[in-house]
């Protein structure tokens, strides 16, 4: 045996179980999405496309994935920073405070925010104790429970993205500016922020993809009348069982996200290059 | 002269990072509380201490049945992510391979793809082949999804290992296998581990495909969850869910022992 054969069987079981259980299905499902009773055919993405309904769910996806992936990154960057600078104890407890919930299965987070946002629970109380909304207020079943639950489902993502490129920026950076005169802020804003710019394209990268292609949470926050794309799917597939047209919505679903994705990856990549 | 950071920045940064804890947290503090309550209804803060939602669900098929189901699984697939994306990783980083990068490539390719997608091209392949999904269904998927932890953990500590190890070992006369075993596959070590650890987080708590490629009697602890909470949560849901927060915590625990957060977090 030569060191090529060698490391041919090593690769060979994980390469057969991914094209046998990755690539082959994936293929299967973009077949099955172009197949109609009399053979290839666009009808399941001519009727998604050309159906006001369908279309307002996809905007809806859009609009709330952009805003989570805003929200996330807005919390996440000083998160990151902080945790890169701050000791080494304290340190080690942000780190679990990210991880746990990061660890912790999405069916029980968002169990959680549905007893935290239910109509007699902590929030909604909280608001009508102080006076600050009506007695018919409700979050639950709204775009904003979904955005809310979201956001904590992903800031760990976004957070840990950020922090390692954060870890990586040198002190005496920030330090230099700051004897140049520049406040805190200034030397937050002028010197960490750009440098941290790879950090938070890769965490909204991926935080828009996980929010774009999730249905536990809002399903489980935003009930069934406020649908997103991946929840409609998952009816497709369950309820109405109508799986070419799920398909359809997977790879309209798929598209979406590269069509919002490579054009702001370019751009950004662009942008911190030069 | 360096200006120093103001008092009401200190103050601010403060305010931020409790608040944030408090966000983060919030969800599994409450779902820890409405476990203990002694009411039959789901509220929280809880009224009196109980542990009858615990007795409740210790002595129900479903739950049990599902853990059950969740725990072969995540075992199933926590063994054969760690031997064959280990395998894989120990050839990937040899970078003798023709297509290295593209190899290195394909490994990843699942960690891109929403899990959504990949679940329905399953289940449709699945049904269209062999009919019926079972668990042998959720074995290889949950496979796949966490190969690529496997891989980045392991390539993450051999791009850090002596390459020259292997050659002096080869020089002092070891057989390949001996090469591999008592050489190569001790430096992967603690990313092996690492990866184990995912593999099996993943798989246990991951609700996509598991909600897909169900079927009656192949419900894991999530799914089971998820049907409860959609349906008719009580607070033995939130036993439930507390037990799974407590093998979070524990898995966590055994990680910083053996390897340290700080490690297994930039993985």
């Amino acid at each position: 045996m030569n060191d090529r054969a060698e490391n041919t069987l090593l690769v060979l079981p994980g390469l057969a179980l991914l094209a046998l259980a990755f690539f082959v299905p994936i293929t299967q499902m973009l077949i099955l999405s172009v197949s109609g009773d009399d053979g290839p055919t666009l009808a399941h993405f001519t009727r998604f496309l050309g159906d006001p309904y369908y279309l307002g769910v996809l905007w809806r996806t859009v609009r709330l994935s952009i805003l989570i992936t805003v929200i996330c990154a807005a919390i996440g960057f000083p998160l990151a920073y902080i945790m890169a600078r701050v000791g080494p104890r304290l340190r080690l407890w942000l780190i679990v405070l990210v991880i746990l919930p990061l660890m912790t299965s999405v069916v029980v987070r968002t169990f959680g925010w549905m007893v935290l946002l239910s109509r007699s629970g902590l929030i909604p109380e909280m608001l009508r104790d102080m006076g600050l909304v009506g007695r018919n207020f409700a979050i639950m079943q709204t775009e904003t429970a979904i955005v809310i639950g979201m956001v904590q489902v992903l800031l760990p993502f976004m957070t840990l993205s950020i922090l390692g490129i954060v870890t990586r920026i040198d002190p005496r950076l920030e330090e230099a500016a700051r004897t140049m005169g520049c406040t805190f802020l200034q030397s937050l804003r002028t010197v960490v922020l750009p440098l941290a710019v790879p950090g938070i394209i890769a965490g909204s990268l991926l935080v828009f993809t996980l929010s774009a292609s999730s249905f536990v949470t809002p399903n489980l926050l935003g009930g069934s009348r406020i649908q997103v794309l991946a929840a409609s799917i998952y009816r497709s597939v369950t309820q109405t069982l109508d799986w070419p047209f799920a398909a359809a919505q997977a790879v309209i679903l798929f598209v979406g996200i590269l069509l919002i994705l490579v054009p702001y990856a370019r751009l950004a990549g662009g942008r911190s290059n030069g | 002269m360096v200006k120093s950071i103001s008092t009401p920045m200190r103050i601010a940064t403060m305010a931020f990072v409790v608040f944030t804890a408090i966000f983060l947290l919030a969800p599994l503090v409450v779902v820890v509380g409405v476990s203990v309550s002694e009411s039959q209804f789901i509220a929280f803060p809880p009224s009196g201490f109980s542990l009858r939602w615990y007795e409740e669900v210790l002595g129900s098929d479903a739950y049990v049945g599902a853990a059950w189901i969740s725990l072969r699984v995540a075992i199933l697939v926590t063994l054969t992510a760690t031997f064959v994306g280990g395998a894989a990783a120990i050839a990937l980083h040899r970078r003798k391979l023709p297509f290295s990068g593209a190899l290195a490539t394909f490994f990843l390719s699942p960690l891109v793809l929403p899990t959504i997608i990949y679940a329905i091209g399953m289940l449709m392949l699945w049904s269209a082949i062999f009919g019926p999904v079972s668990i042998v269904t959720l074995w290889l998927s949950h496979t796949v999804i966490t190969i690529p932890y496997v891989v980045r953990t392991t390539l993450a500590v051999l791009s850090e290992s002596d390459p020259f190890l292997e050659e002096a070992a080869q020089t002092m006369g070891a057989s390949r296998l001996q090469r591999l075993w008592l050489v190569v596959v001790p430096q992967c070590r603690p990313g092996l581990i690492a990866g184990a650890f995912f593999a099996f987080n993943i798989s246990f708590d991951e609700a996509v495909l598991a909600l897909f490629l169900r079927k009656p009697g192949l419900t894991t602890l999530p799914v089971q969850i998820y049907g409860q909470l959609e349906f008719s949560p009580d607070p033995s849901v939130a036993a439930v869910s507390t037990i799974m927060i407590a093998l979070t915590i524990t898995l966590i625990l055994v990680i910083d022992r053996l390897l340290g957060v700080q490690k297994f977090a930039s993985a």
